[in-house]
């Protein structure tokens, strides 16, 4: 448990990390970390279906949750005052939670509509799934954290029990509080409420060895869109690599504030993007460096590409510049302080350090390592990642016009 | 200061702008928030984005700097900028590190009182915009919203795009942008804010020293309270390939100085403003319809519009408005129960806290009040008057303002599959379709 006492405002967060995520799932059951997020909000023995979000509601606060590759966080926030309900609550899910057909079944149907609102009916969304299917072949990060909907139509209770029983216990879980309480009322209550709950026997994880990979993969679509989309991902670093914050540097350089390299030629001077980012994969195993651009209607991805690239080979023959080097070093300091400015920012950050690089204090030496990386920092970590060869790209291209037929169709109805 | 502060303080500039600074001192951090009283609705007939396109190209250059240069600068000493446009504002606003407050306010305030305008830049904000508009189609969420206010509202300001169309974008000549600059970047028309690490007296000084604009007031506000068209009327954005709908309905809603204006945020909870309201509970919880569904009340100068918003998949949607019309009926008809009202009474009470608990926000909350001519209680006396609400008042004010029989539809869907299932819906006077991609 991570306690952060706050006396700013008169609230708290309450968050509860549990070390599971998509990448703990088999094939054919992809998805049930997430469903299962869902089904934690449902009925437990001692608080009947949806009396959770009520009660909550009711105290003034907001819940709810995320899973992702590496982890599923639960949180609330709530006025300070209502510290005793929230850990009653929490507690009582983590070991008693009932799990019955008709619940699974409708919240399967609103994690398949959420799958169409997120993927399906969603270019960047397709897209990035898409990228990770192709660059992942063996690892779990080759399944998207929302599942296949073939397996999210498919689980049983079962399914779903053996799930709760395998992960949800407190020596697979940290709890992070973070606002206007006292360490004792906090300590005595957690003790209190979680105590007597019992270890479980966590299964070793160990995914499969990604094969290396040595030519570029490639994948069109065509889609109903008015203009070309590209997405790259390059081999990148865990979050936990001590390359990780020169390669989130590379970034800021390339993608960071409307000044940076890519920004700026993509956007300002050949006006070819609506929108370019690019961001490294914040995991506990190796993912990816991901870039993204939504082209102009009509313009040119090759171009584009050939741009991309150009300024990555450029971050690999030279070192970055001193007063480029401060500026996005100022960047992130602004960030990392926005991160912090409510109870929740904090409690979130805590917990995600404490998951994902095993210390939750690391939090607190962040922005000093991202200030120790030099140049010559930034330019090995290009050259080690930024490698063509080892990159997956997804092309999206406009639907070409339908036939004769079909457009008179759609005229008919369109009138 | 903290949570429990009376609120900023106040000043007014010589040269007439209000200043509003909320101190907090935990991080060595600044936002900085600057409004123009002037936005989308202020757009002349024809020239629609003008405002945005107008308060785009502040930060496009200055008679000194060029773009690359303003960006390289807002980057270098570690701030953000971000430049909004909405019905009724324009907001300037950004974050920095406090000890970089000052070369941040002097470059923001070189960028508003001192823009270059070059013709060559409205070009490329032109393109740029047009652009922007075409990316749209990409986002079924984002088109449904913005064919909703156009087909519900009509010929009303609010109804107009606030990023123009095509053919209004296109028509913008530089000679427009700046009149409207001139008209509309006064002294009088702009209020300040700051928020955290910064003192009222440093504020003022940085206001006073580099924030001189030309005296002038407001331009009065010229926006006429709106009107729906009579009956149920729907519109389906036509899009290709669709699995999954997203849908609209709404009707006018209250205007913030209405007596019961309260009472209806209230009911508005009860209906669809939490986790647990009726809405979202018989949609998803019960029926796994749609992963999201909510109502929300919106507040403006003028009375604004009332909404609930889905999306399930297209071989429910009808099945859903079906339900939602229903809903929609009983909720009027029969109003909140009284452990519905308690409910919503106790979240909007005791989530105050939230309101209130950074600076930023409550700046936010004064900046609002003085946008919107708010009541000076507005905020402060908000938990007072939720305290007030009666189950009789709430439900008055449901079936005083909210109407069962004008309503606007608008479905983002592929037409082929759903035009013939809409046209059923009881009491249709109007239904039409439109292509995604006409923007």
């Amino acid at each position: 448990m991570l306690l952060l006492v706050d006396h700013s405002a008169p609230v708290l967060s309450y968050h509860t990390w549990y070390r599971v995520g998509s990448k703990h799932e088999r094939p054919g059951k992809t998805g049930l970390a997430h469903l299962f997020e869902h089904l934690m909000f449902n009925e437990t023995k001692h608080v009947k279906r949806g009396q959770l979000d009520r009660l909550i509601e009711s105290a003034g606060g907001e819940t709810n949750a995320a899973t992702w590759t590496d982890w599923t966080h639960y949180h609330s926030e709530l006025p300070s005052s209502e510290l005793p309900l929230i850990v009653r609550l929490e507690a009582d899910r983590m070991q008693h939670l009932v799990l019955r057909k008709p619940q699974v079944i409708s919240e399967k149907e609103v994690v398949a509509n959420e799958r169409r609102f997120r993927v399906d009916d969603d270019i960047e969304g397709q897209v990035s799934e898409l990228l990770y299917a192709t660059a992942f072949t063996k690892h779990p990060y080759h399944w998207p954290t929302i599942g296949w909907m073939a397996d999210i139509e498919g689980f049983t209770p079962k399914d779903c029990e053996q799930f709760y029983e395998t992960y949800y216990a407190p020596n697979n879980a940290t709890l992070v509080i973070a606002g206007d309480v006292e360490e004792e009322a906090v300590l005595e209550l957690v003790q209190k409420h979680y105590g007597k709950i019992p270890a479980t026997k966590l299964p070793r994880y160990a995914p499969p060895a990604e094969p290396p990979q040595r030519r570029e993969r490639a994948v069109q679509l065509e889609r109903p869109t008015p203009a070309p989309k590209l997405a790259l991902g390059y081999r990148a670093p865990s979050f936990r690599d001590r390359d990780y914050p020169a390669l989130a540097l590379a970034n800021d350089i390339l993608f960071g504030g409307r000044s940076s390299r890519l920004v700026s030629r993509l956007f300002r001077d050949e006006e070819l993007v609506t929108d370019a980012h690019g961001s490294v994969a914040p995991f506990t195993d190796s993912g990816l460096y991901e870039i993204w651009l939504s082209l102009r209607p009509d313009k040119d991805p090759d171009h584009a590409l050939r741009i991309v690239e150009d300024e990555l080979a450029k971050l690999c023959r030279k070192p970055v510049t001193r007063a480029e080097l401060e500026k996005v070093k100022n960047r992130m300091e602004l960030g990392f302080l926005q991160g912090l400015e409510t109870a929740s920012g904090k409690a979130e950050q805590l917990g995600f350090f404490e998951i994902v690089m095993g210390d939750g204090a690391a939090l607190f030496s962040r922005l000093e390592s991202l200030r120790a990386v030099t140049a010559r920092d930034i330019q090995r970590v290009a050259k080690r990642y930024f490698d063509a060869r080892r990159r997956t790209r997804i092309s999206v291209v406009p639907e070409r016009p339908k036939s004769a037929a079909q457009r008179a169709k759609l005229a008919e109805v369109a009138s | 200061m903290s949570a429990g502060s009376s609120g900023p303080v106040r000043f007014q500039t010589s040269g007439g702008t209000l200043l509003l600074v909320e101190q907090e001192h935990a991080l060595p951090l600044v936002h900085l928030s600057i409004i123009l009283r002037t936005g989308g609705v202020h757009d002349p007939v024809g020239l629609s984005g003008l405002t945005r396109l107008t308060a785009r190209m502040l930060r496009m250059g200055t008679r000194k700097l060029d773009q690359a240069e303003v960006d390289e600068r807002i980057d270098s000493i570690g701030a953000h900028l971000g430049i909004g446009c909405a019905a009724s504002y324009v907001q300037i606003g950004g974050a920095v590190v406090a000890h970089n407050l000052e070369p941040f306010f002097e470059l923001v305030a070189e960028l508003i009182k001192s823009p270059a305008f070059r013709a060559n830049d409205l070009a490329r904000a032109k393109r740029e915009t047009l652009a922007e508009l075409m990316s749209i189609c990409d986002d079924d969420r984002a088109l449904a919203a913005r064919h909703f206010r156009a087909f519900t509202l009509k010929q009303h300001p609010y109804g107009r795009p606030i990023a123009g169309t095509s053919a209004s974008i296109k028509r913008i000549t530089s000679r427009d942008v700046r009149t409207h600059y001139k008209r509309h970047f006064v002294s009088g028309n702009v209020i300040v804010g700051m928020a955290g690490a910064v003192t009222p007296e440093v504020a003022n000084d940085l206001v006073e020293r580099y924030l001189t604009l030309p005296r002038g007031k407001a331009p009065k506000d010229r926006v006429p309270p709106p009107n729906l068209d009579e009956g149920r009327r729907i519109l389906i954005v036509d899009k290709p390939e669709r699995t999954q709908t997203q849908i609209i309905i709404g009707t006018l809603g209250s205007h913030v100085r209405d007596p019961d204006h309260t009472s209806l945020q209230v009911a508005n909870v009860v209906f669809g403003g939490l986790f647990t309201a009726r809405l979202t509970h018989e949609v998803r919880s019960v029926r796994g319809l749609s992963y999201g569904a909510s109502s929300n009340l919106g507040h403006d100068r003028q009375r604004e519009l009332w909404t609930m918003w889905t999306f399930p998949s297209a071989k429910d949607a009808k099945g859903c408005i079906d339900l939602q019309l229903r809903l929609y009926d009983e909720w009027i008809q029969k109003g909140v129960t009284p452990g519905e009202l308690r409910v919503a009474k106790n979240f909007l009470i005791k989530s105050h806290a939230f309101e209130v608990d950074t600076a930023q926000k409550r700046l936010d909350q004064a900046v609002e009040s003085a946008l919107f001519d708010l009541p000076a209680d507005y905020h402060s006396g908000f938990s007072k008057r939720v305290a007030e609400v009666t189950r009789d008042s709430a439900n008055a004010s449901l079936r005083k303002r909210l109407s069962r029989r004008d309503q606007a539809i608008v479905v983002v869907a592929t037409a082929q599959q759903l035009q013939p299932q809409l046209r059923k819906l009881p009491r249709v006077k109007e239904l039409r379709v439109v292509p995604f991609d006409r923007v």
